[in-house]
């Protein structure tokens, strides 16, 4: 009967808040996808540390902002430095702009010089869509107790401008140090920018 | 490090290489095409007039609307103007909301677009063909995004005349402009977000009835949706994603047609003026306490008031010819005064609350919006001053003053404190004091208990220096002592009463013009004649019957005058339409003038003020009027509009009310765009103004 009802309320839950992300603070939702390399992460092997989601399209200019001027890369190699688990996901589906295939998604790893922990692949969106991730970029941080602490975009000027980002904030950075130091995140949400992220 | 920079340099470059001047090449396809357009033929100095850039897209791509949705960003159109000029915000036709797989909802537009601006060119121009150019950013999307930009150029003529131009572009993309909405829009929030309610009959009759949003800046909005309808109500639930914060309203469209992308779609503007209702909705208990404060301090204020100024004189007279009294007796006085005070306030609390029960709209300082009440005053402040200046004397003392020595009381001098509080506080109502304001502007959206609380808070702020001085009469020991020397002060105190005349009279001008001006003073003039034949005729020594003739001659002078100068000439004069307009950058307001001005993106300060409000004209000559803040002003392009309030305009009467305001002085500026607008305090400082303006140019060019 018990679980009956659980079923029923959390049925219903998930029709009111079927177009929602999971509001930051509630527990970060397990996933687990292939890597470039075949290797399969969940998210639940992370627990105890920092991780960062990021999701990702290649082909996007949003996403080449940040690739193309050097700025995720550092960021990444920046907070994986100091333990942070950095997730890249495209959640593109196959036949779409931004798909990786694993030996595309090796090649632009290589490519690009990117840094991240790995560069996870979701082409039936599954991870995306539990996430509502919207855009690409669109960031997420868990914290070591693997909860939602940010949500939303990676900086504060919504433009595919890479001369924008020197004088943007980065939320995602504000975010990791504010709570690395203990301190609560003074800004946990933020509207997304990029493109979309296509779904199947 | 290097290495890197440059191998991942050219990754974006392809992208904007591809943009060219005109427009943007994807795999050998034009995606967009911008050009721009003017709806006049040339250019006429000082008068505005419309561009709009077009952008041609290739079938299935999109650009985006100002709020994008799930994905995407706005375009952006940067005009390069000669000095002097200023060019409106986007004007947004409708956008078509498209769904993508993943539930990502984005609000664009396909095939072809029209981005209208408003110019307004200066008033001199110097070159006999003008070009004009603007930077276009867009981003354009398909299955992928690809930014793009464009410097459009526009070469128009100056000339006298002009005649309208591509009027089909622009009457096609105009017809898709939403109207402003003529309904209220009710917003209530809860936990997951708003709830938009809206009555409108003619939403009834279409089948679609959306609510696309519009959030500010980095306001993460969920997917909105229709609740529920019942004939012409409609409900929509907007949920935040990150709703914490303190989020009352949203602008948005409400968009109706016969399908969600139909072509003959409408919609209504729902940006401007709904969200501020809801500024001042927090009435909790403490804040009744911290507004009787209020009310308290601002009522002592009162006494410093410049229009209470020779009132208070006045006082200070009494209080001096008192201090050879008794103690006991000036106590008496100071309670009499007070409990003048105390009377007006309450009577008016009174008044309004009857009058607010019957569903009218009292202002506070309403009255001097009635020239008669001006007028009345004006005859009151000439008979005082008059008795100063030792023309007649108030003969009330000769009999009361018998009567009061044999009822061993001070009947005249109770009596007259009694009316002098009255009189004093009569006078003040026009300078609504800083703090007075917030707390009327709190009281009138009060119950009937708490207006009478609140005024009788005022009275007791005023009367309190007045019953001070009363109970401790040691302190008027300080005061000089009387002498010959009263009687100058007294007839000083005349001119002072004269100055309160010419303010007074200055604001009859302002409502009703010259002419209404001549035939009040006609009546003054018959006025003090009267008095005159009282001073010399009406005496003691004089005879019954010569009392009584020179009685009636009074009456029937003062009566016949003021039927024929008030009551027939007075009375004839038309209210004065206010020359306002453009004096000194400065243009008459109307809520559609600010409708359309904010519509257009622009900031506005709106300075709500009136002819018979003193503190109003001191802000404006030592602040308003001055070189640095008027440079400030016409640097930052913001328009200047003047509320006039003279002659109590609804319109302005209303808007007021919405700042939660009972009166002028008020200074409203709206930062443009969706910032929500800026209420100044009611004494003003050149630096409370240079800074915010200055904040204000800061959050435009961050966004």
């Amino acid at each position: 009967m018990k679980t009956l009802l659980l079923a029923l309320i959390s049925l219903i839950a998930t029709t009111l808040f079927a177009a929602d992300s999971p509001p930051v603070g509630a527990a970060a939702p397990d996933f687990s996808l292939a890597d470039a390399s075949g290797k399969t992460h969940s998210l639940s092997e992370y627990k105890g540390k920092y991780v960062v989601l990021e999701w990702f399209n290649p082909e996007c200019p949003f996403v080449k902002k940040h690739y193309g001027s050097g700025n995720m890369q550092k960021l990444q190699g920046e907070y994986t430095g100091k333990g942070v688990v950095w997730l890249t996901i495209d959640s593109n589906a196959p036949g779409s702009e931004g798909n990786l295939s694993s030996e595309q998604a090796q090649k632009v790893a290589k490519d690009w010089h990117t840094k991240q922990t790995a560069l996870l692949l979701d082409p039936e969106g599954k991870a995306g869509r539990t996430y509502n991730a919207r855009n690409t970029p669109h960031m997420f941080v868990i914290n070591p107790e693997g909860k939602i602490i940010y949500e939303g975009a990676i900086d504060s000027k919504a433009s595919p401008n890479p001369a924008d980002i020197p004088s943007s904030t980065n939320y995602v950075k504000v975010a990791l140090d504010e709570s690395m130091s203990g301190k609560p995140v003074s800004n946990a949400n933020t509207r997304p920018y990029g493109c979309s992220v296509k779904y199947k | 490090m290097n290495a890197i920079r440059r191998s991942v340099l050219f990754l974006w470059l392809p992208a904007f290489i591809a943009m060219t001047a005109q427009g943007q090449i994807y795999q050998g396809k034009q995606l967009v095409q911008a050009e721009a357009f003017a709806n006049v033929s040339a250019i006429v100095p000082g008068e505005p007039f419309l561009v709009g850039v077009r952008l041609k897209m290739q079938p299935r791509w999109h650009t985006y609307w100002r709020y994008p949705g799930d994905a995407g960003i706005p375009t952006d159109i940067k005009w390069e103007l000669p000095e002097n000029w200023r060019a409106g915000s986007i004007q947004w036709p409708i956008p078509l909301k498209l769904q993508e797989p993943g539930d990502i909802q984005i609000y664009g537009y396909h095939d072809e677009v029209l981005l209208i601006q408003q110019i307004m060119p200066a008033k001199n121009l110097a070159d006999p063909t003008v070009k004009l150019s603007a930077k276009v950013n867009w981003l354009v999307c398909e299955k992928i995004c690809i930014p793009g930009d464009a410097v459009v150029t526009l070469s128009l003529p100056r000339a006298a005349t002009n005649s309208p131009a591509n009027t089909d572009l622009f009457a096609r993309f105009q017809k898709q402009l939403p109207g402003a909405a003529n309904f209220s829009a009710f917003w209530k929030s809860d936990a997951v977000g708003l709830v938009l309610n809206v009555t409108q009959p003619e939403l009834a009759k279409f089948p679609s009835v959306d609510f696309f949003p519009s959030p500010p800046e980095n306001v993460a909005v969920g997917h909105p949706r229709l609740e529920s309808h019942q004939g012409a109500n409609y409900t929509f639930r907007i949920p935040l994603d990150n709703g914490k914060q303190n989020f009352k309203s949203m602008p948005g469209l409400i968009v109706f047609g016969n399908s969600t992308d139909a072509p003959d779609r409408g919609a209504w503007d729902i940006s401007v003026g709904q969200e501020m209702a809801t500024a001042n909705e927090n009435s909790t208990s403490s804040g009744v306490v911290r507004f009787l404060i209020f009310g308290f301090i601002g009522g002592f204020i009162l006494n410093l008031m410049p229009c209470v100024l020779p009132v208070i004189s006045l006082k200070i007279f009494g209080f001096v010819q008192q201090a050879g009294q008794s103690r006991v007796r000036i106590f008496r006085s100071g309670l009499a005064f007070i409990s003048g005070i105390f009377a007006w306030f309450l009577g008016l609390a009174l008044v309004l609350v009857v009058v607010k029960s019957a569903g009218g709209q009292p202002v506070w300082a309403a009255q001097f919006t009635n020239p008669y009440f001006v007028l009345f005053m004006s005859a009151v402040v000439l008979v005082f001053a008059l008795n100063l200046f030792g023309v007649f004397e108030i003969n009330l003392p000769q009999w009361l003053t018998r009567r009061a020595i044999s009822a061993e009381g001070s009947m005249h001098g109770d009596a007259g404190s009694f009316f002098q509080g009255v009189f004093a506080t009569v006078l003040a109502t026009p300078c609504t004091a800083p703090f007075l304001g917030t707390a009327l502007g709190f009281a009138f959206t009060q119950s009937a208990t708490v207006i009478l609380l609140m005024f009788g808070s005022i009275a007791l702020g005023m009367s309190a220096p007045y019953f001070l001085l009363s109970a401790q009469p040691a302190w008027l020991k300080f005061l000089p002592k009387p002498g010959p020397w009263m009687v100058r002060v007294k007839q000083l105190m005349g001119f002072l009463l004269i100055a309160t005349l010419l303010f007074l009279l200055s604001v009859l001008g302002a409502q009703r013009g010259v002419g209404a001006l001549i035939w009040t003073c006609s009546f003054l003039l018959v006025l003090s004649i009267a008095c005159w034949m009282k001073g010399a005729f009406i005496t003691p020594v004089a005879s019954a019957l010569t009392r009584f003739l020179v009685l009636v001659l009074m009456l029937v002078l003062v009566v016949g005058s003021g039927i024929y100068f008030i009551g027939n000439k007075f009375q004839s004069a038309a209210a004065v339409a206010n020359p306002t307009a453009s004096s000194g950058g400065w243009e008459k307001f109307t809520p559609e003038r600010l409708a359309s001005e904010l519509q257009q993106g622009h900031s506005v300060f709106i300075d709500f003020t009136a002819e018979w409000c003193i503190t109003c004209k001191f802000n404006e000559s030592t602040v308003l009027e001055t070189e640095a803040v008027r440079t400030a002003f016409s640097e930052r392009q913001i328009v200047k509009l003047k509320a006039d309030w003279t002659n109590g305009d609804p319109a302005i009467t209303k808007l007021l009310k919405q700042f939660g305001r009972p009166g002028v002085p008020l200074y409203v500026l709206y930062p443009g765009g969706t910032a929500q607008p800026y209420v100044f305090p009611e004494l003003l400082t050149k630096n409370i103004v240079l800074e915010k303006l200055e904040t204000v140019i800061r959050t435009i060019a961050s966004q």
